[in-house]
């Protein structure tokens, strides 16, 4: 369990030295780094929802309101979707990254 | 050669416009995945949109029920499969007992002590909840002998229990170059590119006092960015957290520092929840040690009477630890 019941999975090191290099102050750094989050979590519950069955939408929305840390969501998911959530999580993070990154550099 | 002085504008300029330029760029990428979301799911959108969240901010959302408690309160679930039993404090003091008669106790109060950490923390990081932070409160005041609280004045981190990763030297003022942070391996970091949240330390080189050499040299890292009343409540917390001396332990072999805040993050999708000067760090796991998982208390000094730095408490003796466990 953590602030979201996926954190474990965001790593993203490349992303964060780039924000440091280009941020001119901790405000700046801050808003650029939430805007990032905000990015990862809209993209993280697309890719849960493409892989629920439409039927355990619902259900899945009420559990992670009420406890959007448990672990206990990744039992659901797995079980739910009958895949490896977090590898499939995983994957679509480093995906992300890399666009991220492109947005940086690009 | 370097830059005419004349010339530097070009620099602020450029650096302007690209965290400008990467402002609208990350605003467009979240309007665009927002979209695509909402757009394959409306139902999910109005879920959202009903209970007046934005799926975007649901860190703030979690913190504030963490805040209140409410990790192993949920009614849908079961208690976190990482919360264990806790031992109470007579439970520990008879562990700590037998450790002793085992060892002749001769047994390192730090090895004590990172059991006791494999006993009673979960293996991933986690917010603790109220329960475990007591018992951590009462392990730290009587084996390191530092009064250390989850909770000071009311204020409480968004975790105590997560990953510190290794940053870098803070500029302590204006002209400050890394030569002036020491020598050795501790220079190896480098300088952080921005200042840290509260700023140059002074705004000179001679107006830098030894106390606050102090500060950045053993200074902390915390999320308080995440903290979900820290835009309501400013400037008192922003204050409040200025230089803020806290206890950091490594649960994996015990070794302790006092620290200061100086600095705000990481962010929260590094994999990690604090940050440590190249000093906390190199003591806190050697000079390799760049990530690992710590517990972070505030330190009770009203009357600033504990130093920043290193942690002794080897050489404390044993009895006097029991002794102190059974009040």
């Amino acid at each position: 369990m953590s602030h979201i019941f996926y954190d474990h999975l965001i790593i993203l090191e490349e992303v964060e030295i780039e924000v440091k290099n280009i941020a001119s102050s901790s405000e700046e750094r801050e808003e650029l780094w939430k805007l990032i989050d905000e990015i990862i979590h809209h993209r993280v519950l697309e890719s849960i929802f493409d892989i629920l069955p439409r039927e355990h939408h619902e259900e899945f929305l009420t559990k992670f309101h009420e406890a959007p840390y448990h672990e206990e969501l990744f039992n659901y998911l797995k079980e739910k979707t009958q895949q490896d959530v977090e590898k499939v999580l995983s994957e679509k993070i480093q995906a992300l990254e890399k666009e991220i990154l492109k947005e940086i550099k690009g | 050669m370097g830059q005419l002085p004349t010339q530097t504008y070009h620099n602020i300029g450029r650096k302007k416009v690209d965290s400008d330029v990467l402002r609208q760029k990350l605003k467009l990428k979240q309007f665009e995945v927002k979209r695509n979301v909402f757009g394959k799911y409306p139902h999910v959108g109005k879920f959202f949109a009903d209970r007046g969240i934005d799926p975007g901010k649901i860190r703030e959302h979690s913190a504030k029920l963490i805040g209140t408690g409410a990790i192993v309160g949920s009614l849908l679930f079961l208690p976190p499969v990482s919360v264990k039993f806790l031992p109470s404090p007579p439970e520990l003091l008879d562990k700590f007992k037998n450790k002793i008669d085992e060892s002749e106790g001769s047994v390192s109060k730090k090895k004590i002590l990172v059991e006791t950490f494999n006993s009673i923390l979960p293996v991933r990081p986690r917010p603790l909840t109220r329960d475990e932070e007591k018992l951590l409160e009462q392990i730290f005041g009587n084996i390191i002998g530092i009064p250390a609280r989850a909770t000071l004045e009311g204020e409480h981190l968004n975790t105590t229990y997560g990953f510190i990763g290794a940053e870098q030297h803070l500029r302590r003022y204006p002209g400050d170059s890394v030569s002036e942070h020491g020598e050795g391996i501790i220079l190896k970091e480098g300088m952080a590119p921005g200042l840290g949240a509260w700023g140059y330390f002074s705004q000179s080189r001679e107006s830098l006092t030894e106390d606050l050499e102090d500060v950045e040299r053993w200074y902390a890292v915390v999320q308080t960015l995440y903290l979900s009343d820290w835009n309501k409540r400013q400037p008192y917390l922003k204050n409040w957290y200025k230089y803020r001396k806290v206890l950091i332990v490594n649960t994996q072999n015990g070794n302790a520092v006092v620290a200061s805040i100086a600095d705000s993050g990481p962010a929260a999708w590094t994999g990690k929840h604090f940050g440590g000067s190249p000093e906390v760090m190199e003591y806190l796991g050697g000079s390799r040690y760049k990530k690992g998982a710590v517990i972070i208390f505030f330190v009770d000094d009203p009357k600033n009477r504990i130093p920043l730095g290193p942690v002794e408490y080897a050489n404390l003796k044993l009895g006097s630890m029991l002794i102190n466990i059974n009040k």
